[in-house]
């Protein structure tokens, strides 16, 4: 069920990255999308009634269900790789503003 | 024991110090640039393990012939551009490293989702370096998209991680390949993966990205992304299309035909168009087409020499317009007449450059072109191979329009300086494509064989 909200996540996001004409938005859009897909990637690792991976003095038995640990490895990547990406696109926004003085792509002229 | 980490390792190492001292940067980045082509010859072939964990728990990096081919392409004609371009553009140079470090790590890493991280770094890199082309929305388009496009491949590769459990690529074949999984279930993941990367690889139609970036590029994010960027990408996407994507049925039609639009569409864009990096942009894209559709019908030797004839030839047509536009601020082609009038030698190569992507005979271009269109004759494609012809028609006609308008003198002179440096790179990748034009035997003692993902499997899992 967690993936249709994950799905609907995404689509959200690539919805706004289609109609959005303000770059600003464009990124809120981009960062709805890859948190829709953030928590697709977790969701794959779940399994119902599991625990953390994680082996202590009172979880030591191989018997215990585990949710999977590698989605979880995975998305943290993914996330710092987009807050890398986010923080570059700000910075190209800055540099836009400079520029154009404005946010709004139709206001805005790049032959 | 050298080890084909290294040549991640090294690059990314050195884009850490760099930042520590910018005045070394510049240095550090020729040096490595170097060291890296020197260190391919002493790498063995063989499956690397990383961090003591066997396959396919661990991420590995598959080094045979096609790995080794395209890293002395990429790695050389990086070295290339960063020669030309690392006084104007040093500052650069720390980023510059950290691109070598992640296309030598596209195409060595045999993890997908090694592969992912590669593509984002080398996306932020590429961003950064079309930041040059003072073009800022270009490059946020280009950062939209590309982000966009790695996410679908992230999403297409978490689907097969649910179905299969696993992320290294030589496992996940083989998991498909034993548990007879229907190609059915399989064609949402793929096509996922396939849009993702095809936007990288600039097919069309994910490719909107394109013209803003390679339409105001500079000497070296032009030769960066259409020539250095474009080989990584495809050779990365060819290993993935022939191996893993494998298509069949509905999809493979489906891919087919939008393969063949964007052979078409993108000659039809370049004949129509008055700009001179307009119109190599649009012929880039055709050829990337043409490069896919080799691989997903098997022909692997010859579009990995189509992609080697491009990335040379692309990289002398970018360099030469890109000089002459910094100089006349306009790469209009009627503002360019008369450009090789006062340099007959960077005209030749731009000539021979031209005539080897038209593939004429004489050089590199007509070998390749005469053996994938027999090879894809022979295997039934005789509408493709038919349509490739139409398109090289149109090709030949912009191309020789394009040649005329260039030697043939206007009204203005042009007068454009191009130093020792550029004159150097036009010589010897001139001599190259008409010497391999002339003389096949090396390009015939290759065969598809230079791909051993298969063979790997095998010898992995099947003893």
């Amino acid at each position: 069920m967690i993936q249709y909200a994950a799905i609907l996540l995404m689509m959200i996001g690539l919805y706004g990255l289609l109609t959005n004409r303000n770059v600003i938005k464009i990124i809120v859009s981009l960062n709805v999308l890859e948190i829709g897909l953030n928590i697709f990637i977790i969701s794959i690792g779940f399994i119902y009634d599991g625990i953390a991976p994680i082996l202590t003095s009172t979880n030591n038995s191989s018997g215990l269900i585990f949710v999977d640990p590698l989605p979880q490895a995975l998305v943290l990547t993914a996330i710092v790789i987009g807050v890398g990406t986010t923080a570059l696109g700000l910075a190209i926004v800055k540099s836009i503003y400079s520029k154009y003085k404005t946010l709004e792509i139709d206001e805005m002229e790049e032959a | 024991m050298m080890s084909a980490i290294l040549l991640i390792a090294i690059p990314l190492l050195a884009a850490f110090l760099s930042i520590l001292s910018k005045k070394i940067a510049p240095a550090l980045l020729l040096l490595v640039g170097a060291a890296n082509i020197v260190l391919l010859m002493f790498i063995p072939s063989e499956i690397v393990v990383i961090g003591g964990f066997d396959l396919p728990y661990g991420i590995n990096l598959l080094m045979d012939s096609y790995a080794r081919i395209a890293l002395y392409l990429v790695n050389g004609l990086f070295f290339v551009v960063a020669i030309l371009n690392v006084v104007e553009y040093k500052k650069l140079s720390s980023i510059l490293l950290v691109a070598l470090a992640a296309l030598n790590g596209l195409l060595l890493t045999g993890d997908l989702f090694n592969l992912f991280v590669f593509l984002e770094v080398a996306g932020i890199a590429a961003y950064l370096i079309t930041t040059t082309n003072k073009k800022p929305l270009s490059t946020f388009n280009y950062l939209v998209i590309g982000t966009v496009g790695s996410s679908l491949y992230l999403f297409g590769l978490m689907i097969l991680y649910g179905m299969f459990g696993t992320l290294n690529m030589m496992d996940l074949i083989n998991e498909i390949q034993t548990t007879g999984t229907a190609y059915g279930s399989l064609i949402l993941p793929f096509f996922l993966m396939f849009i993702g990367l095809g936007i990288e690889a600039k097919l069309l139609p994910f490719n909107a990205w394109v013209k803003g970036i390679l339409k105001h590029s500079n000497t070296l994010s032009g030769p960066m992304v259409a020539s250095v960027y474009a080989a990584t990408i495809s050779l990365m996407f060819g290993r993935l299309v022939h191996n893993l994507f494998a298509f069949e049925g509905k999809l493979l039609t489906v891919v087919v035909v939008l393969l063949i639009a964007g052979v078409i569409l993108g000659e039809a864009m370049a004949f129509s168009s008055k700009k001179a990096r307009e119109i190599l942009l649009f012929s880039s894209i055709s050829q990337a087409c043409i490069t896919v559709l080799l691989f997903i019908n098997g022909i692997i030797v010859w579009a990995v020499y189509l992609v080697i004839a491009n990335a040379l030839s692309k990289l002398v047509l970018y360099l030469v317009v890109n000089k002459a536009t910094e100089s006349t601020n306009s790469d209009d082609v009627d503002e360019l007449k008369g450009l090789f009038a006062n340099n007959i030698l960077v005209g030749i190569a731009f000539t021979v450059a031209a005539l080897s992507v038209m593939g004429l005979p004489l050089f590199v271009g007509f070998v390749v072109k005469l053996n994938y269109l027999t090879q894809l004759a022979v295997a039934g494609q005789l509408v493709v191979v038919a349509l490739i012809l139409v398109s090289s028609v149109v090709e030949g006609i912009y191309f020789v329009k394009l040649l005329i308008k260039l030697w043939y003198a206007g009204e203005k002179e042009v007068n454009v300086q191009f130093n020792l440096p550029y004159k150097a790179v036009f010589a010897v990748i001139t001599l190259m494509i008409v010497l391999f034009g002339l003389y096949t035997a090396p390009l015939d003692s290759l065969d598809n064989s230079i791909d051993s993902v298969q063979d790997q499997i095998e010898v992995i899992y099947h003893g």
